[in-house]
């Protein structure tokens, strides 16, 4: 697909529901998987299996999840009968990391150099396998950094050399409260951590309850700054120009 | 083979931190003569050279490299350190590219 046409199947899909898109999105990509976070982006792993029940879903497993969230990925691998592709981080990587700075290093510096080993690596590694991928991404996550994400994109950092990886995210324009009516009205199992007050779930260091009206961007990394944005190019003005 | 490199002024009128880093290993490393155009994309400016490239290649962030070969579609990098593995056929450190990734793409973070 050329960039062009990417940008007028993007306003198409921007108008369809998450379903829909998954239902392009599966029948357009034979070798396609979702990424499962081990969070509320399960209602993807619900939809997807509705429509493929044997499709490719993995996990990155960073050696750092709470328990709750094994426990949970487990939970959907039996509900779903599905087989989880289960990601882990290269041992010499975190050895070095963890060797040389200590097992809270993200704490010091922040948490970048930590999930690029211990998700990106992986994530790297299993997307060179993949012509197309699927995520649970959302606008309303982190309005720095999400504001502006496309339903479908080229993904040229993960692309295999000459080649092109097609990025797909369903929830893009759809909210937490959204998700949320999907997961009650069609019974999804959900991380328990959840009732417990988390609203965004990822490693135990980096993830901590919030409270009422805070943002769930406040769950994670919560002693860096929360809107950096240096390497975007405005959106409007690349979409306004002519 | 056409190397373009797309730099980026922000929309106060600074130059972007990342590019100039960019730039700096470009010039250190010698590879900057492999380098045919560079562009600016100016965030004030939707017409400059670099925004219409940007635009026409759907990229949504910069720096990056467009690689034009005969009768081959446009190759774009986003990644300064996967285009000197790919491009230039230089060794580069793992761990740095994915340190790089991390820090340029922060829709990543909640995966």
């Amino acid at each position: 697909m050329s960039s062009l046409n990417l940008l007028d199947l993007d306003n198409h899909l921007q108008t369809q529901t998450p379903q829909q898109i998954l239902q392009f999105a599966l029948k357009e990509f034979e070798n396609i998987a979702l990424s499962f976070s081990g969070a509320e982006d399960v209602v993807l792993v619900d939809m997807a299996t509705k429509i493929r029940p044997d499709v490719g879903v993995f996990c990155l497993d960073t050696g750092r999840l709470h328990a709750d969230t094994y426990q949970f990925i487990e939970k959907v691998r039996k509900h779903y009968n599905i087989k989880i592709d289960i990601l882990f981080p290269d041992a010499e990587a975190v050895r070095n990391l963890v060797s040389s700075k200590g097992l809270f290093s993200f704490y010091e510096d922040n948490h970048q150099e930590c999930c690029a080993i211990r998700k990106i690596g992986p994530l790297k590694k299993k997307l060179l396998t993949l012509d197309a991928w699927v995520t649970g991404q959302r606008k309303d996550q982190s309005p720095g950094t999400r504001a502006s994400i496309p339903v479908i994109q080229d993904d040229k950092v993960f692309a295999r050399p000459g080649e092109t990886l097609t990025k797909f995210n369903p929830l893009a324009n759809w909210t937490l409260q959204q998700v949320w009516n999907y997961i009650r009205a069609y019974e999804v199992p959900y991380n328990p951590l959840h009732d417990r007050g988390f609203i965004s779930i990822g490693c135990e260091p980096c993830t901590r309850p919030v409270g009422p009206g805070q943002h769930e961007r406040e769950g994670r990394w919560w002693w860096e700054e929360a809107t950096k944005k240096e390497c975007g190019l405005h959106a409007t003005n690349l979409k306004d120009s002519h | 083979m056409k190397i373009t490199f797309v730099k980026k002024i922000l929309s106060d009128g600074s130059p972007c931190a990342k590019c100039a880093d960019v730039i700096g290993k470009l010039e250190s490393s010698g590879q900057m003569a492999r380098i045919d155009e560079v562009l600016v994309a100016d965030e004030r400016d939707p017409a400059s050279p670099g925004m219409q490239i940007a635009k026409r290649f759907n990229v949504d962030r910069a720096p990056f490299f467009v690689v034009e070969k005969a009768n081959e579609e446009p190759q774009i990098y986003t990644v300064y350190l996967k285009f000197v593995k790919e491009v230039l056929e230089q060794k580069t450190d793992e761990n740095e590219e994915l340190k790089e990734i991390m820090q340029n793409n922060s829709d990543l973070d909640f995966l």
